[in-house]
Parts: structure tokens; C-alpha cells; sequence
């Protein structure tokens, strides 16, 4: 009979929490940015051509949750994750984190706000934004003499 | 001799792929008197893909991540990985109604208790 939920996990537990937690530290160490907590979701940026990718686990949070505001050159990700607790359950392990939060940095090229998309889908935030004009890469056409 | 035959498994085209990476996703555990309750963060995997499995008291749970970079990389904060963790379960849960959804990138698995360990009024008779 189940007393605890420690109980539950047996062998494997100290194990598992403390594989866990290196394995915590050494994303943490490797990319500066806390998994969770107060920094907010991590992010990932690419370099499409003709427009820079934004990429950022964003679990548990809709459209409604999230909002991207673009100043200049400098993106801002703000957005809070709600408690999903269900009502009338008691807790036996919190790993998710419920937060707020708000990220800005400055983008590395300007971009078109105007033809800028975002999506969210199974939990991952993709931004799209194009680059201006002046900042998409050419071909310059080499002319014989 | 041991020695030598691991040196020049490196290398060796028969050796089984590497493994991808995997990581444990970050967990909610609760209980009520009807069930056990598993909420888990699984961004970015499909819910065809995602597979919970019961055998043996455990429950394990994996899921692939699809991820291709849509270019070059300017700053990267994580590498997507697959998703695996695996519990085990105390006796009388009810393995057959063990329910999972996946909204959002969150897994949510529901698993019932059996009739056995569910608390019970007994009303009392008077004579």
C-alpha cells in the first residue's frame, strides 16, 4: 500500500534526481540561462536567409499567454505561464515551473515587423521575422569583361 | 588483447549508432482519492509519436522530438533531445484505464486507482 509518494519510485529515485540535477548544472553551466525559473524559456536562434527563426519551449502556454513586442532591434518575449494544479489533488513532486517572465534581446540585423509571424505548436514558440530589405543576403552577379 | 579489441571498436562501421540524446522531462505528481495524476512537459513532440507504456509496475514514457534547424545557428540556449522517464507505479492502480493526453506540449496521464485501495464509507447499520 502506497504511504508516500516516495514509495513510488523506488529503486531508481536518488539515482533519477540526481542524474537530474548534473544533468541540470550542466545545461545551466553550458548555456548561462537557468532551465526554469525566473529567466524564462530558453531560446534558440537561426539564421533562415531571408529571415532569422526564433525557436522557444513554451509548454503548457497558448497564444493568449505569450507576447512578442519588437522595438527597433530589440526583440522582447514576455509571457506567464498558469497553474495547471487541478483542483482537489494533493502534490507529491513539483518539477514544473509556474512563472512569469520577460526576455529581451537585440537582433543581430533589422527586420520587417510588418511580415513578422508567430506560432505556437505543441508547445513550441517559432517567430519568424523577416529581414529588411537592406539586410537580406544578395547575389551580385560577376561580369566578364 | 581486451585492450585492443575496444581500441578498434572505434570506428568500426558495425557498432551500433550512437544514442540519441534523451532527457527526463520535468514532472508534476499528484493524487487524489480517485486516481494519480502525471502532468509532464514534452515541448515539441508529436502526439503520434509520444508513447506511454505500462509493463512490469513501471510506466514509462518516451517521446521523440522532430527538429530540423531552418538554418545556420546565431545563438543557441538548448538542443532539442527526446524525452524519456519511466515511474514506478504502487500497487492498485488499474493498468487497463491508465488514460494519456497531450495538449500544449504537456503529457497529462491520468491513472486510476483500482477498486481495492479507493476509500470506502462503510455506513454503519444501527441494530
Amino acid at each position: 500500500m502506497l504511504r508516500r509518494w516516495d514509495d513510488f519510485d523506488d529503486t531508481y529515485a536518488l539515482l533519477n534526481s540526481f542524474r537530474r540535477q548534473v544533468d541540470r548544472f550542466v545545461q545551466d553551466f553550458e548555456t548561462g540561462v537557468p532551465a526554469h525559473g525566473e529567466g524564462g524559456p530558453r531560446l534558440n536562434l537561426f539564421d533562415a536567409g531571408a529571415a532569422l527563426v526564433l525557436t522557444a519551449d513554451v509548454p503548457g502556454m497558448g497564444e493568449k499567454d505569450l507576447n512578442i513586442d519588437v522595438t527597433q532591434d530589440v526583440f522582447t518575449l514576455s509571457g506567464e505561464r498558469k497553474a495547471d494544479a487541478p483542483e482537489g489533488y494533493a502534490p507529491h513532486r513539483r518539477e514544473r515551473g509556474r512563472y512569469r517572465f520577460s526576455r529581451s534581446f537585440s537582433l543581430p540585423v533589422r527586420v520587417d515587423l510588418e511580415r513578422t509571424t508567430a506560432t505556437v505548436k505543441d508547445g513550441v514558440l517559432t517567430v519568424t521575422l523577416p529581414k529588411a530589405a537592406e539586410a537580406r543576403p544578395r547575389q551580385i552577379a560577376v561580369r566578364g569583361a | 588483447m581486451a585492450d585492443t579489441n575496444l581500441e578498434r571498436r572505434e570506428g568500426d562501421p558495425r557498432a551500433p549508432a550512437p544514442r540519441r540524446r534523451a532527457v527526463a522531462p520535468a514532472v508534476d505528481v499528484f493524487e487524489n482519492k480517485d486516481e494519480y495524476l502525471i502532468l509532464a512537459d514534452v515541448p515539441g513532440a508529436a502526439r503520434d509519436r509520444v508513447n506511454v507504456h505500462f509493463e512490469h509496475g513501471r510506466l514509462t514514457l518516451e517521446a521523440p522530438r522532430e527538429f530540423t534547424a531552418p538554418g545556420p545557428v546565431l545563438a543557441s540556449e538548448y538542443a532539442p533531445a527526446d524525452y524519456h522517464r519511466s515511474f514506478a507505479l504502487p500497487q492498485g492502480v488499474d493498468a487497463a484505464r491508465i488514460e494519456a493526453e497531450l495538449v500544449a506540449g504537456v503529457l497529462r496521464i491520468r491513472l486510476p486507482k483500482s477498486d481495492a485501495v479507493r476509500p470506502r464509507r462503510i455506513a454503519i447499520k444501527g441494530g
